[in-house]
């Protein structure tokens, strides 16, 4: 580099840079914040920025990711929350309880089924109330149709990820099928806002019956062709194993729950660890791994899609008789206290904070996003892998924007 | 069906670092530190073999109208209850308090949004910055003392909630259940309202039986 | 000058290039009649005749370009129009189906999407490098056509060291991708043509070395002489005799054509498109087209060197013989050739085919009577006819036949290509320089040692290939 720069720069054309590799758009355009932010944007010789995202394929909605590039080896990654930002925590003080359930909807628009749940706990455990039976399970029903439908995603968007295009499609089969089921149960295909304060918006119906027997008929099977088509695929396995190993440790500290935890041989299911709804009735699993690689995150989903299903058997054959919603008062004040709900979502434990002044809408309203926690995880992963590498962690760490940016 | 070997344990390890006596109601234990307790405490939690509370299930700021509380949820695998620790009584002009990344480095980006929700100053925070609003921000959004003023919030119960308003601080009756319980009359000691319980001593029983 | 100008400022751009046309035309017009009248026509005429006969290889050669040139088009268009068409099947999709019969002409609308699209340069980017790219790119895989031997006597150019010429041509490819990625002044770009540079400049090198050994079977490096020596049937093609080969320069060339598995030159989920990041317009295509032409040529490739290019892969001269049927031309002029006893077949087929149609559409169409399905289904065996009578001249012809053959292998081999596009995900970047240098190099190696020693060791014992 002993020639004159003659590269015009992006940012500045005044400025003349050697190569386009030193262009320095990544780096933001204010004094340093914290020592870190200052020892992660100074380049090194031979190092480079670049910027990933927030238009990027494979970023799972508006993530941007800069990162410092040896080569193609990733030397260290900042990512760059809050495209998404809606302040959601604060829009659902200034509505009523009511009001947070379809507030909270879109936050994990994969499995909004999860999200909405979030605000209808923490009322119920405030207000100590006794959820009938049947709203319960079904409940649980379409919980775990949602768990499949994201799971059956996140199958797809990791091979899609690592450049297979067909899984993706497959993993839409499936989805499709619970999606409408689901419409057929609440309405709506994406962000169903079908659970109450005290129970369910509606019974079981007709042709969610149906459809859902349909599905069940074929449904073990649809995930024996996804493993047939990647399980044993020799590019897959090479990319995925041993890739972003998470120990027990490193999970533990960095706060991840899900998958991506369970993946490094720790049995953490809310479901099992903290039981709520009427999971202690139902038998199942939690599967465990314990490489901690994507390969294992990717086994490990395909297992939970299988438990999700012989739960969904069992709630079917066990569904009580009875009402689907509490007899509640329409103008719904929730006495005052503080109660903390987690359950498990697709992505990990989902929580909630939720404290009440004795009116009717929440006091505070903490949402606890596991993929905000699982994608802090990226910054102990990725750093000496390479660029392609860094969208295989990602895809198998499953983060939902939605939910991250709140 | 709360745990109450896991409160007396931790009455008995822990019971001079804390603002209030354990308390519990439904699946959740709660203890109220100090910041300057915080430190200690959450090591002991976290190393001590008989607690173990190894998995930091949530950090949330809290703003009660007077003053900021951090709650932090924990698990461990040797109790059925969740473990809630609040960290109370820091003032709303300097709310310090010492970060947790040294015993679970997740929380980084927690304290970030802590951090750039409410203002709260994580001290040993590597990397605390804005982390949702930009970089040039000034207020913090989800204090009480925030308001949208083209978003008057429509109640019910209470009429139409005039959100242009500045609320009061410490107004008593938008905020009862939250006692600082730094000591009463520290901050706002809600005497004579309706749904105050008797006093700081037993803060974190019965939240909903005070009313 | 006024008068002039403004007029000439009012036409629009087409008019500004047709008018001055128009006035050569006329001019040369003139010019002719002139010439004509003066008797110097026929002089001229000769000259030029004797002079394009004395150049007749340039001649030559600038047409079959021109033709290569032109076929391209619909290589490309096809190509990419079986694979949207194959990766929906696959994917248990429609693919497209609006435009033209089962969607064919949905790649041609795609291309005319492509012209119509703005054509802009970002800022910041080194112009003419910049244009340069996509010509250089398309040029490096449209040229290497020039030697593919399409058919017997079907071929751009008889070059004796056609191989070579090829192998050369096709490695300018990547100094395009190279110019692409760092002419766009941007880092994905930048990274997507470095890994061009090193996953191409890698797996030229097994390419090359999985051919040595048919060079050194065929002692040639001319391609019609390569498919000449496959004739016979098909256990005489190389593939035969060169399975390692064979597999070695499908890899090699899937890399080389940086198609999934390997195509991390573009992988659209890491680098978003590599080195065509900041392309649009019909440069962005001209990348496409390259790449769709690339697979076609390589295909080809794969089919000349081991597939026996247009060799039929049985010859059925013999039973055809047998049966008293010299060549199709043969029945096609004269039916009497096919002997006595297959004869009154086609004497009976007229009537009884008609009447089947015209029974088959009566049913179908209800509402037609007899009368109007007979006519319909006269009409129709007529036309049958005259396309089968049209085939079997064409079968006749052995360039036709030859093409069929090798445009057969080739679309076979193309199809190939996309089922893996379909099926694989991609393979990291030091996966596939380790694949190329630790597996296919020296497996490479071995091929041609043992080739040539078998060679050597046929021909000590007597027996020469």
């Amino acid at each position: 580099m002993t020639a004159e720069p003659r590269v015009r720069s992006l940012d500045d054309p005044e400025i003349l840079v050697h190569s386009p590799a030193a262009i320095i758009d990544a780096v933001p355009p204010y004094p340093p914040r914290t020592e870190r932010e200052a020892e992660f944007y100074t380049l090194a010789d031979g190092e480079m920025f670049i910027n990933l995202g927030p238009q990027h394929p494979s970023t799972h909605g508006v993530l941007r990711v800069v990162l410092k590039l040896d080569g193609e080896r990733v030397v260290d990654l900042d990512p760059v929350l809050g495209y998404l930002h809606r302040g959601v925590e604060k829009i659902c003080e200034n509505g009523d309880w009511h009001h947070a359930i379809s507030n909270c909807d879109p936050l994990e628009y994969i499995a909004s089924m999860f999200s909405e749940a979030m605000p209808v706990l923490v009322a119920e455990k405030l207000l100590d109330l006794d959820v009938p039976r049947r709203a319960e399970y079904i409940r649980v029903l379409a919980w775990e149709l949602n768990r499949i439908s994201s799971h059956a995603l996140f199958i797809g968007w990791l091979a899609l990820d690592l450049g297979g295009l067909t899984p993706i499609l497959y993993g839409f089969i499936e989805r499709d099928e619970i999606v409408e089921m689901l419409a057929a149960l609440t309405g709506q295909k994406l962000l169903f806002n079908y659970l109450r304060i005290g129970g369910v918006n509606g019974d079981l119906n007709h042709e969610f019956l149906s459809r859902l027997g349909d599905w069940m008929g074929h449904a073990a099977k649809r995930i024996e062709d996804q493993m047939r088509l990647m399980n044993e695929n020799e590019i897959f396995v090479g990319r995925t194993r041993g890739l972003g190993v998470l120990t027990r440790e490193t999970a533990l500290r960095t706060c991840v729950t899900g998958p991506p935890l369970r993946a490094t041989g720790v049995p953490y299911d809310v479901r099992r660890a903290h039981p709520y709804s009427v999971y202690p009735e139902l038998e199942f699993d939690i599967p465990t791994r314990t490489e901690g690689d994507s390969y294992a995150r990717y086994l490990l989903h395909l297992e939970e899609i299988r438990q999700s299903i012989h739960i969904i058997d069992q709630v079917l054959h066990q569904m009580p008789d009875g009402p689907v919603m509490a007899k509640l008062p329409r103008l719904l004040r929730v006495p005052p206290g503080r109660a903390w709900v987690a359950f498990e979502s697709p992505r990990g434990q989902y929580g909630a904070y939720g404290i009440s002044d004795g009116t009717d809408q929440p006091f505070r309203l903490r949402i606890h996003d596991p993929s905000y926690f699982t994608l802090q995880a990226v910054g102990e992963l990725v750093p000496g892998h390479l660029v392609a590498d860094t969208m295989a962690i990602m895809a198998s760490l499953d983060p939902i924007m939605g939910g991250i940016d709140k | 069906m709360t745990d109450t070997a896991l409160a007396r344990r931790l009455q008995e390890r822990l019971g001079d670092q804390l603002l209030a006596p354990v308390g519990a109601r439904h699946d959740t234990t709660e203890i109220w530190v100090g910041p300057g307790q915080l430190t200690s405490v959450m090591t002991t939690l976290h190393d001590d073999p008989d607690l173990r509370f190894e998995l930091l299930a949530d950090l949330a700021g809290v703003d009660t109208g007077g003053v900021l509380q951090v709650v932090y949820h924990l698990w461990s695998p040797l109790s059925p209850d969740w473990l809630r620790v609040i960290c109370d009584g820091l003032p709303r002009e300097d709310p310090r308090l010492p970060s947790v990344t040294f015993l679970w480095n997740g929380a980084e980006w927690a304290e970030r949004e802590a951090w750039d929700m409410f203002g709260l100053i994580f001290e040993g925070n590597r990397d605390l910055r804005r982390i949702y609003m930009p970089p040039d921000y000034e207020s913090f959004p989800l204090r009480k003392d925030f308001l949208m003023p083209d978003d008057a919030s429509r109640s019910p119960g209470l009429g139409v909630r005039p959100m242009e308003e500045a609320l009061p601080p410490a107004d008593p009756a938008r905020v009862p259940v939250l006692r600082s319980s730094a000591g009463a009359g520290s901050l706002w000691s809600g005497t004579g309202t309706q749904v105050v319980g008797p006093g700081p001593a037993t803060p974190a029983i019965s939240a909903g039986g005070d009313a | 000058m006024t008068a002039l100008s403004r007029p000439w400022n009012r036409l629009s751009l087409a008019g500004k290039i047709i008018l001055p046309l128009v006035a050569v035309l006329i001019a040369l017009n003139i010019t002719l009649v002139v010439l004509w009248m003066s008797g110097l026509l026929p002089f001229l005429v000769q000259a030029i005749l004797d002079t394009l006969g004395a150049n007749i290889a340039i001649l030559r050669f600038l047409l079959a370009a021109t033709i290569i040139l032109l076929i391209t088009v619909p290589v490309a268009f096809m190509n990419i129009f079986f694979e949207m068409k194959l990766i929906a099947f696959v994917n248990l999709r429609i693919g497209p189906n609006r435009i033209g019969p089962w969607g064919t002409l949905a790649s041609v609308i795609h291309g005319l999407k492509v012209l119509a699209k703005e054509d802009f340069t970002p800022r910041g980017v080194d112009v003419p490098v910049f244009t340069l790219a996509p010509a250089v790119v398309y040029l490096a895989s449209v040229m290497t056509l020039l030697v593919v031997p399409f058919a017997p006597g079907l071929h751009g150019y008889d070059m004796d060291i056609g191989l070579l010429y090829f192998f050369a041509i096709s490695g300018l490819g990547v100094v395009g991708l190279m110019m692409a990625g760092w002419s766009s002044f941007n880092k994905y770009s930048l990274l997507g043509g470095l890994r061009a540079a090193a996953g191409m400049i890698s797996y030229e090198l097994p390419l090359i070395l999985a051919v040595m050994g048919i060079v050194l079977l065929s002692g040639t490096l001319n391609l019609n002489t390569i498919v000449q020596n496959q004739s016979g049937s098909f256990l005489d093609w190389y593939i035969f005799q060169q399975p390692l080969g064979a597999l070695i320069f499908f890899i090699a060339a899937t890399a080389e054509g940086s198609r999934p598995p390997f195509d991390l030159t573009e992988a659209d989920s890491e680098i978003v498109a590599g080195f065509a990041t900041e392309y649009s317009g019909m440069r962005f295509g001209f990348f496409f087209f390259a790449e769709y032409v690339n697979m076609f040529i390589l295909s080809a490739m794969t089919a000349v060197l081991f597939l026996g290019g247009w060799n039929a892969p049985l010859d059925l001269a013999p039973i055809a013989n047998a049966l008293g049927i010299a060549t199709p031309i043969d029945i096609a002029l004269d039916p009497g050739s096919m002997g006595p006893g297959l004869l009154w077949l086609v004497l009976l087929a007229p009537p009884l085919i008609v009447g089947g149609l015209t029974a088959v559409i009566w049913m179908l169409k209800s509402d037609w009577s007899i009368i109007v399905s007979a006519i319909v289904a006269f009409v129709l065996f007529n036309l049958l006819v005259g396309g089968g009578v049209m085939l079997l001249l064409a079968m006749g012809i052995d360039w036709v036949m030859g093409l069929v053959w090798f445009l057969g292998k080739t679309i076979g081999l193309s199809l190939f290509f996309v089922l893996m596009r379909a099926t694989l995900p991609r393979v990291r970047i030091d996966q596939l320089m380790g694949f190329a240098w630790k597996w296919l190099v020296p497996a490479a190696l071995v091929n041609i040692f043992v080739t040539a020693a078998a060679i050597v060791v046929l021909h000590e014992i007597g027996r020469p290939l």
